[in-house]
């Protein structure tokens, strides 16, 4: 699907490069047509936007986006992992599969960056594309929704890779995006649950009758010798 | 039946059970341990460290598959210890566990990046100019341009930039900056070399080549105790951790040891096992706490008096009553106290003056060289007056008498004569200044008068100007602390129940430790050291060192150790642990730091006199000199604001300047030249007539603005940004929450040595540069922000005085993204600079003026009275009486090509460091073979190559004495010859050895022992300080060669300060005109600001770490008293806001027991960038917690070109206290987060 990689190309830094494929990529979306029209003038809107708009005021947006806000991370396990021990052997992995498939990565990106797996995904066959687009799903829509709250012509690629996905499974919950003015919500988030200690304390499996199992059973054994 | 025939004879059940059942055997599928078999293959395991300001310098293993770092853990294979002695490891802690997420972080800087406003202009300037220096020129001539990008510093908009453009207009602007102002406009700040040398040399080295100005941190951080040096000459020297194995009584005094010094820790609770006393000392219930057998609790701030008290205990009991030997012995031969003093009339009494000297015998004691500087006692055997060997005067001009034998000059064995009392001639009252009676609103005192009369025993002396009374220090100095020695008179106490300055009773008063545990601590500790000859340890850290007078809590202490001889001997002494840097191969690595193998002497800056005039601090002062000057002191010749003083110390060569001079360096000697004049004269006379001023005069004037400035490896406007807001108004010019007026608003007497403009300059700097991983506070502010490798990305090496080993970091994968080393970026950045030169800057001229500094014959500069040439007092007379003069040729087309080459000076003159210098000959030509030499034409052709990092690594561990066993033995052999000893037995064992940096990257190696330092390596001891100077009779480099507690420059003696006394915190009036005043509704109170280092990061590194903010809470927060919070109407994790006259900041409360009441606990460096609503007062975003801050200098840290008072880079000058602040604390009404789009500042027109 050369849709995905024009979708790449323009989720990735507007460089002036990227400003004069412009009619490339519309080209590709409008014959290819894997995108329904309504979707396509979306991301045709953004387009639009990056054709019109001043290149450095484009750039400005773009990295106060993805460069300088962790929530609309272009990193797909830093919406999986986070600063997760995981985080390094998943990218392994995932630059195992490129490479099971003849692919290196070429510059210093990491595996897991999105325009560079929509590459990857561009080149594998469309049945298989659209299974992997499934699997990060909940990512892009969380991505999607975060970016529709924030007003950004950019959330029409994330809503074009979720129409393009076979399936919308929410595997695992991405870290919340609470709402800044919401401070009900975000005392909740910070929000630790009480500590409780002796018998009083919660029920914590085995022996927690008298609060702590472990206390319990030190204390059984000190009463029995 | 036996049921033989049912055993299986030639098999066995694989399906059964082991160890009585503790074990199974199964056969069910166990392919799902794949994924952790799988998790521990990998491609290699690299060993690096994090450069962390803590300097843990611990060893990790990296692990590495396919280009991408996986895992980390902790290393195990450090060398092993002595069989008594346990091993260091594991060293590392929760928090550099975390690290490897730095690495892949969403918040990694991973791009050059430029604010978009100044991109634009800088692209449409190139459009207009191809020379890119002109291009600059247009941006920066221009005010509406200026004023465009530099408002909307710290409010985002910026766009990503490749290398090439940003080391062009990095190059351009430095270039333009030299040509037009000077080289000295160009500032850097790094800090802790220690943590990655090679990565401070790359931005120094670079510097110091053009002739900017690295700046000094160590002292900017307050972590630098002014009684070091005061009392040591040295900068700081203290025990490794495994010392305090070693010890028997181990105080932990304002030192948070599990909590700050994570990895080390382990050796202080293991030697609990071993019996060992541990007292701790802190207002709250610290982590530390928990760990002691006895927990002093004294008000904050006060330690001094409690530090006086427990004196007071051990030399009543200790001195007085009773005589140690020891204790005799060690104060007689290593200490200051049986050195004579000058009693004189000064408003009808006697006070302590100087120490006499040779000179003041009419025939000079028969010294020639440095009368002045000799020092003298008398020998008890003879009852003649002496003057004893190791003085500063035998250290310069002279050889072989450098050294602490107890020998007169002559060489006769003298026993120098600590007490007067059994051969006076007299006793007479002596005035000892007071200031404990002094009132403050938040803090305690205790009424006497402020001149305090006690009687001492002396002795009639015929000195050349007269008859004279002296007394000795010790005399001195017990009569300082109100022992009764049968003397009579006031102000002595005859129990420790009386309330007379300085018992435990009277200390009860001021700190509320009940006096019994004082006597109890004090006894014990003295009591240990008597039994093991000094094995009582006092760790001490940042809580007690923050404070305006910290210097005389830490006098406190040391006396402590010093009167029961712990200092110098194993498992004894002063421990501070503090922002501290051992910088181990030192002398091997300043060379390549300050380019000294190209161009001598570099410019280097003390960072807190800087900022405090060029972030306009002192244009809001609040503290009067009046307030500080000692009662005894002749005010009249004291007078001014503080940075009146701080100018003085300039232009007498005391104290660094930077920018030097109103006129531009490089055009000054062009001037000389003009008239026919050599530049260093024509200086002179142009000062003397006015013709040309120093800078320092007039810092609001724009040709005295710093113009560029580098920040790498810190967070200088964050973490380590006294006065945030202050540096945001003038520095920046950007949006601050400054809530003062300045002096002229106020009214306020105005400073007399400096132009005062009724508008404080706003915006000086033309372009900062930050170099970083992270977008930290720093960078948000940055006109450029660079990305740079990180700490398992380069190659670099790291020391750290807690451990004798020199460890790597290593590139163990690539810069991720665009990243890359400092070493790298140095290279490119000089590179850029040198192509932008030609046609600005040539081959050039530069004037540098340099202060008298320490461990040079400079330290000689005015012996007697201070003498100011400027009010005609004296002449100016370069390096004596005003900044030194030299000319260094400057080759701006040529910085790179000198930059990746070791200069030609390494031969010529060789090396050296502290005092003493040897040739280099053959480390320079084994440098060639190693690293290769340059091939290519051009002035560099056949020097050694410094291209790469490692071949950097290679520079320092081939020059420096602690790596390469030949240097060690040339460097030993160079002190004996000052000192008359032979020490080369301390390194020859080890002369062949010579690490590599292969060598540290296959395990950590312990450096080989040299004079650099004071400790030493061996098989026999930990690594301890001033064990050379006990053990091997190497003085300590001050006036009398030994440890001086008896201070006697004229301003130490004015400020009151000649001996230790006790002195409340200053009163920095903040809070008081704030006070009810902007009221939302809440209570409020004016509390203590207190801010220690953190469980949940390491300064500003690790606290934007989502593990870290997890397990804290997730943002800033501020601890506060159950009692003081009640009082206010807070209740836990309510928003809260701080304030006063400096700024404002916000946070969540934390109310806990563990707070006294009065002062709030805000962990150091929680960043401004995470989790930070508005501010109610400055309705910008709540600060960072030095947005409250602001800096205040004191005045004896500006004494200069006096023996150990002299000035050295990160050893001594003015700090950055702290710790007097206070602010209001109240309830937030409303928490704006400040989500709306952002005030439009409008863009220059192009």
């Amino acid at each position: 699907m050369r849709t995905l990689k024009a979708l790449a190309a323009l989720m990735a830094y507007p460089e002036a490069a990227t400003i004069e494929a412009l009619p490339e990529i519309r080209y590709v979306l409008e014959t290819e047509r894997v995108l329904d029209p309504t979707r396509c003038a979306a991301v045709g809107r953004l387009i639009r936007e990056l054709e019109v708009d001043d290149l450095l005021d484009v750039q400005e947006r773009y990295v106060g986006l993805f460069d300088r806000t962790r929530t609309l991370s272009l990193h797909l396990f830093e919406h999986v992992h986070g600063d997760g021990r995981e985080r390094g052997p998943a990218m392994v992995e995932l630059a195992k599969t490129y490479l099971d498939h003849g692919l290196m990565i070429a510059g210093n990106e990491l595996p897991d960056y999105l325009p560079l797996f929509l590459e990857y995904l561009s080149v594998v066959d469309r049945a298989e594309a659209k299974q992997l687009l499934g699997e990060v799903a909940h990512i892009t829509q969380a991505l999607r929704d975060r970016l529709l709250k924030r007003g950004s012509a950019y959330a029409a690629l994330f809503d074009a890779l979720l129409a393009l996905a076979d399936h919308l499974p929410a595997p695992a919950p991405v870290t919340e995006d609470v709402d800044p003015d919401d401070f009900a919500a975000i005392d909740r988030a910070w929000e630790d649950a009480e500590v409780l200690f002796g018998p009083a304390a919660a029920p914590q499996g085995a022996g927690a009758a008298d609060g702590c199992g472990k206390a319990a059973e030190i204390l059984r054994r000190m009463h029995t010798t | 039946m036996s049921h033989f025939l049912d055993r299986l004879l030639f098999f066995r059940k694989n399906v059964d059970s082991f160890s009585n059942g503790h074990g199974v055997v199964t056969n069910e599928d166990r392919s799902w341990e794949d994924a952790y078999r799988n998790r521990w293959a990998h491609d290699r395991i690299v060993r690096s460290t994090h450069g962390a300001n803590c300097t843990g310098s611990c060893s990790w293993k990296i692990y590495v598959k396919g280009g991408i770092v996986t895992w980390e853990t902790q290393q195990t294979d450090y060398p092993r210890t002595r069989p008594d002695l346990p091993n260091h490891e594991p060293r590392g802690c929760s928090r550099g566990a975390s690290y490897s997420w730095y690495l892949y972080s969403a918040n990694r800087l991973k791009y050059p990046m430029v604010r978009g406003r100044l991109i634009r202009m800088w692209r449409s300037a190139k459009v207009q100019h191809k020379d890119p220096v002109l291009a600059w020129a247009s941006i920066v001539e221009d005010p509406a341009k200026t004023q465009s990008y530099k408002a909307i510093r710290g409010r985002g908009g910026f766009v990503r930039s490749t290398w090439d453009e940003v080391n062009e207009i990095i190059g351009a602007a430095n270039v333009y900056t030299a040509k037009s102002y000077g080289p000295d406009r160009i500032i850097g700040f790094s800090p802790i070399p220690a943590m990655s040398m090679v990565s401070y040399a790359a931005g120094s080295r670079y510097l110091s080549l053009i002739g900017g100005v690295c700046m000094s941190f160590y002292d900017w951080y307050c972590d630098l105790p002014p009684s070091s040096p005061q009392t040591w000459g040295e900068q700081t020297d203290v025990p490794e951790s495994a010392d305090w194995y070693n010890s028997n009584f181990l105080m932990l005094w304002g030192s948070n040891v599990p909590q700050t010094r994570t990895p080390d820790a382990h050796f202080m609770t293991e030697v609990r096992y071993k019996g060992a006393k541990v007292v701790v000392v802190t207002p709250d219930y610290s982590e530390a706490s928990k760990f002691a057998d006895v927990w002093l609790a004294p008000k904050q701030g006060t330690d001094a008096a409690m530090a006086m008290a427990m004196g007071h205990v051990i030399l009543k009991e200790f001195h007085a009553d009773k005589t140690v030997p020891y204790f005799a012995d060690y104060c007689r031969q290593y200490t200051d106290m049986p050195h004579l003093v000058r009693l004189v009339q000064r408003d009808g009494r006697y006070v302590a003056d100087r120490l006499v000297r040779a000179s003041d015998f009419a025939d000079k004691l028969d010294q020639a060289n440095n009368p002045d500087w000799k020092t003298v006692c008398i020998d008890e055997n003879t009852g003649k007056i002496v003057p004893p060997q190791g003085s500063i005067g035998f250290r310069w001009g002279e050889q072989g008498k450098w050294n602490l034998e107890e020998k007169a000059a002559d060489g006769a064995a003298i026993k120098p004569r600590l007490s007067l009392i059994d051969a006076r001639d007299d006793v007479v009252p002596v005035g000892f200044p007071y200031f404990g009676g002094q009132t403050h609103e938040h803090f305690p005192h205790s009424p006497h008068p402020d001149v305090l009369m006690r009687n001492v025993p002396v002795k009639k002396l015929q000195l050349a100007d007269g008859e004279t009374l002296v007394a000795t220090v010790y005399d001195l100095f017990m009569a300082n602390y109100g022992v009764d020695r049968g003397l009579g008179g006031e102000n002595i106490a005859r129990s420790y129940d009386d309330d007379a300055p300085y018992t435990p009773a009277w200390q009860e008063k001021i700190t509320g430790v009940p006096r019994e545990r004082v006597i109890a601590t004090a006894r014990a500790f003295a009591d240990n050291a008597a039994q093991t000859n000094g094995k009582s340890m006092v760790i001490l850290g940042a809580a007690v060192n923050h404070w305006y007078h910290g210097d005389m809590i830490y006098r406190g202490i040391i006396n402590l150790l010093v009167m029961c001889g712990c200092v110098g001997q194993s498992g004894g002494g002063w421990s501070h642990y503090v922002g501290q840097e051992k910088l181990r191969p030192q002398t091997g690595w300043t060379p390549l730091a300050f380019a000294l193998d190209w161009v001598r002497p570099p410019r280097q800056q003390n960072s807190t006199s800087f900022f405090y005039a060029h972030t306009s601090q002192w244009r809001h002062e609040t503290l009067g000199v009046e307030e500080i000057l000692s009662p005894t002191a002749d005010k009249t010749s004291m007078q001014g604001s503080l940075i009146d003083f701080n100018v003085r110390a300039e232009r007498m060569g005391w104290l660094p300047s930077a920018p030097q001079l109103e006129v531009n360096p490089l055009q000054v000697t062009r001037d000389a030249a003009k008239a026919g004049e050599e530049p260093g004269p024509y200086l002179v006379k142009q000062l003397k007539s006015g013709g040309i001023k120093l800078s320092c005069t007039d810092p609001d004037n724009p040709k005295n603005f710093p113009r560029n400035m580098f920040v790498w490896r810190s967070n200088l406007l964050g973490s380590s940004g006294k006065g945030h807001e202050y540096f945001l108004k003038y520095m920046l010019g950007a949006q601050h929450g400054v809530q003062g007026k300045d002096l002229g608003v106020e009214g306020r007497a105005k400073p007399q040595e400096v132009v005062w403009h009724e508008h404080g300059a706003e915006g000086k700097l033309d372009l900062l540069v930050t170099i970083d991983f992270r977008m930290s506070t720093t960078c948000m502010y940055s006109d450029i922000v660079l990305p740079t490798a990180t700490w398992y990305e380069k190659h670099d090496l790291n020391t750290s005085d807690m451990h004798p080993f020199i460890h790597p970091l290593s590139a163990a994968v690539d810069p991720a993204w665009q990243a890359r080393s400092d070493w790298e970026i140095f290279k490119g950045i000089a590179k850029a600079f040198s192509a932008a030169a030609p046609g600005h800057l040539g081959v050039e001229k530069d004037l540098v003026l340099n202060p008298s500094m320490h461990d040079s014959p400079g330290e000689l500069g005015q012996p007697f009275a201070v003498k100011d040439w400027t009010k005609g007092e004296c002449d100016p007379i370069p390096g004596k009486t005003m900044p030194s003069l030299t000319v260094v040729e400057r080759d701006y087309p040529n910085t790179y090509k000198r930059f990746t080459a070791l200069g030609p000076l390494m031969t010529r003159i060789g090396n050296g460091g502290k005092g003493i210098s040897w040739k280099t000959e053959d480390e320079v030509r084994f440098l060639g073979e190693l690293n290769g030499t340059v091939a290519e034409e051009g002035p560099t052709k056949g020097l050694p190559r410094i291209d790469s990092d490692i071949d950097a690594a290679e520079v320092i561990l081939t020059l420096a004495p602690e790596t390469n066993g030949h240097v060690a033995v040339k460097a030993w052999q160079a002190l004996g010859k000052a000192t008359g000893i032979d020490h080369t037995h301390l390194a020859l064992p080890r002369e062949d050895d010579k690490i590599r940096f292969r060598d540290v990257q296959a395990q950590p190696r312990k450096i080989i022992s040299s004079p650099t330092w004071s400790g030493l390596e061996s098989e026999k001891v930990s690594y301890t300080a001033s064990y050379t100077n006990v053990h091997e009779l190497i003085p300590w480099r001050t006036l009398t060669g030994r440890q001086q507690l008896y201070q006697d420059h004229p301003w130490m003696l004015a400020f009151g300060e000649g001996l230790c006394v006790y002195r409340p915190p200053i009163d920095t009036k903040a809070t008081t005109p704030m006070l009810g005043k902007r009221s939302n509704g809440n209570k409020e109170i004016a509390l203590n600001f207190i801010t220690p280092h953190q469980k949940w990061g390491i300064h500003s590194t690790y606290t934007d770490n989502l593990m870290m903010l997890t397990l804290s809470r997730g943002g800033p927060i501020v601890w506060l008293s159950e009692i003081d919070a009640q009082s206010i109407g807070i209740e836990d994790n309510d928003w809260i806001e701080a304030f006063n006259l400096n700024g404002a900041l916000v946070a969540r409360a934390v109310v806990s027991q563990r707070v006294p009441k009065g002062m709030v606990l805000m962990y150091h460096a929680q960043e401004k960038i995470v989790n930070v609503p508005g501010s109610e007062i400055t309705h910008a975003r709540g600060g960072i917690h030095n947005s409250v801050t602001r800096a205040c200098l004191k005045p004896t840290h500006m004494i200069g070109g006096y023996a150990q008072q002299s000035y050295g880079f990160n050893y001594h000058g003015t700090i950055g206290t702290n710790r007097d602040e206070f602010v209001i604390v109240r309830k937030m009404a409303k928490v704006d987060w400040l989500d709306g789009p952002a005030r439009d500042i409008p863009a220059a027109a192009e």
